[in-house]
């Protein structure tokens, strides 16, 4: 387990976060740290609203009560309030990742151009654009043979396989170097062996994280992974939050049903890219986090699975701990 | 024996067989006319055709000018700038309805109503708005067209994904550059599709108009040649128009095949 540095700054805070959607409520009292450099898997049962969280978090569907802040690196402490999506969040859909038009390398490209130059600037500095354009498609395709994808360069989506398409929407998002990227059940519609192989590239780029750690360097990846798959969720993320609608309120002090708040945090072991992977390794997490966030029977007290990471700059020791507990 | 695939062969032998049989099927019609009446001119000859091309092509004594190059002139002139202004103008609002949902809620009721009126029926309308000759043929198509194209790229934006549309803003777009480079792109072909169905609706609306109140056009030709019965000019002039229609047609798929390439790769 790499060390970390005694405060590990933020990347991303919910204070207080509720939704409703006319009189029903979906999300009560949500309140998380996202700290920079980590992989929070997002888990719980279905309309628990964890797409809504996530849409909230890239700004287009924002909370009704609460504030989402987002801590850009090289700015004050304090955090800008989210309004609106925008260039620092990245975001990878289940479906619809890619714009059809474009080929992959296009895909990725174009982004620089979005928020790099203008439609004035490309339509009356024609000569400069051209220029231009050839270094954002350099830099493009040096992300996609970072990402094992020089072949599908030239292809449209519709010419892709799933698997291929998922991988240049991440592409899409890491090259504009976000803040945080989201990724909402990226692998649900993907086979197995593919799904692996897309796990296996979240680990390498934990592993970049790691790395720069090691090397004082500040981690570059931070990730917010919506999934359904316990699994899945165990594996990729270093950390599990479980939002559940299943959960004692009234103990709370809530008079009425608030919404699904945040039942489960806890560290998840990390693992190495291309390591075998042993489920029953964590099979007892897997039960765990199968009780206390899906079973509708089970209403419990919410911080009974909830660990108060210290918070920064109180130091020391911070994420990810010890392996699960 | 159902959708059974056949040869490139034997489908390009059974294209040009249909156009043969029609050309054999009019040969034995003509000669079985021009047996019992010798100076027929309702099914002419392949000799009387022959004239009736030179006389079109030849300059004209009592005009001056070649019948042919006259009527393209005009014709083409009307037709192209009706289309021009009715793609623009169904490219501004289908846009903008797609986009915006007040210029939807405003603008949908009327576009349904105004596109159940004939426009060939409406001219005496743009001859009282916009005046006589070229004004009124170039307003008549372009709102004959308009709202056909304009619901087409209203329709294929009201599709396009929510999702491309965040992402979009995600990396970093702004909200002219969602609409002009990523939606307008994304309902392009669907646009150029629908020109290409739509040149012959603005044809038969332009004929049409010109058969009841032109002096020059092919229109004007044709209505003219008819009432002489010079079946001899009207059949080239017929042919000419299919091949002009036949010609927009390829032109438009090898600019769609340009522009959009992507949606001709197959899922």
């Amino acid at each position: 387990m790499p060390s970390l540095p005694p405060d590990p700054p933020l990347a991303l805070e919910c204070r207080g976060v509720h939704h409703a959607f006319g009189p029903k409520r979906v999300l009560g009292d949500i309140n998380l740290k996202v700290a920079r450099g980590q992989f929070l898997s997002l888990v719980g049962p279905s309309g628990c609203g964890k797409s809504t969280l996530l849409r909230a978090i890239v700004g287009t569907h924002p909370p009704r009560r609460g504030q989402i802040l987002l801590f850009r690196q090289g700015e004050p402490a304090g955090g800008c309030p989210v309004d609106g999506p925008g260039r620092d969040r990245g975001i990878v859909y289940q479906h619809y990742s890619l714009f059809p038009f474009l080929t992959a390398e296009q895909n990725v490209a174009v982004g620089l151009m979005l928020d790099r130059t203008t439609i004035p600037y490309r339509c009356f500095q024609w000569g400069k654009w051209r220029r231009l354009r050839r270094e954002h498609c350099r830099q493009a395709a040096e992300v996609l043979v970072r990402l094992k994808l020089e072949d599908a360069r030239r292809l449209y989506p519709q010419e892709m396989s799933g698997g291929m398409r998922q991988r240049v929407a991440l592409a899409q998002a890491l090259i504009m170097k976000p803040e945080i990227i989201l990724l909402d059940e990226p692998f649900g519609a993907l086979d197995e062996a593919t799904r692996e192989d897309l796990q296996n590239m979240l680990l390498e780029l934990y592993d970049e994280n790691v790395r720069a750690r090691q090397q004082g360097r500040d981690p570059a990846h931070t990730l917010i992974i919506v999934t359904h798959e316990l699994n899945e969720a165990i594996y990729v993320g270093d950390r599990v939050v479980g939002l559940s609608q299943y959960w004692d309120w009234r103990r709370a002090g809530f008079d009425q049903f608030p919404g699904s708040t945040i039942v489960y945090d806890k560290a998840s072991p990390v693992f190495k890219p291309d390591s075998a992977r042993r489920f029953e390794a964590f099979a007892r997490q897997r039960e765990e986090i199968r009780r206390a966030v899906f079973d509708p029977n089970v209403l419990q007290e919410r911080d009974l699975h909830v660990t108060y990471w210290n918070n920064p700059p109180s130091p020391p020791a911070h994420l990810p701990p010890s392996p699960a507990p | 024996m159902i959708r059974l695939p056949i040869s490139r062969a034997a489908s390009i032998g059974l294209g040009v067989a249909s156009v043969l049989l029609l050309l054999l099927a009019y040969t034995w019609l003509s000669q079985r006319q021009h047996r019992l009446n010798p100076s027929d001119t309702t099914i002419p000859t392949w000799r009387q055709l022959g004239h009736g091309v030179v006389q079109a092509f030849e300059v004209n004594d009592r005009s001056q000018d070649r019948w042919v190059v006259a009527d393209a002139r005009a014709t083409g002139l009307r037709l192209f700038a009706g289309l021009g202004f009715g793609v623009l103008g169904a490219v501004i609002l289908g846009m903008a309805m797609g986009c915006f949902t007040p210029v939807e809620a405003f603008a949908y009721p009327l576009l349904s109503l105004l596109a159940k009126v004939p426009p060939t029926a409406a001219l005496a309308v743009f001859f009282v708005l916009v005046g006589t000759d070229m004004n009124m043929y170039v307003a008549m198509i372009a709102f004959g067209i308009l709202p056909t194209l304009a619901m087409t790229v209203f329709l294929a934006v009201k599709e396009f994904p929510e999702e491309l549309q965040y992402k979009a803003y995600t990396l970093g777009a702004s909200n002219m550059e969602v609409i002009l480079s990523i939606m307008f792109r994304y309902a392009l072909p669907r646009l150029l599709d629908s020109v290409r169905l739509m040149i012959g609706p603005a044809m038969v609306f332009l004929i049409a108009a010109e058969m009841l109140v032109g002096d020059v056009g092919f229109g004007y030709r044709i209505r003219l040649q008819s009432k002489l019965v010079n079946m001899s000019v009207v059949y080239p002039y017929l042919a000419m128009l299919a091949g002009f229609g036949y010609a927009m047609d390829f032109a438009l798929k090898a600019l769609q095949r340009w522009l959009c390439p992507w949606s001709f790769t197959k899922t």
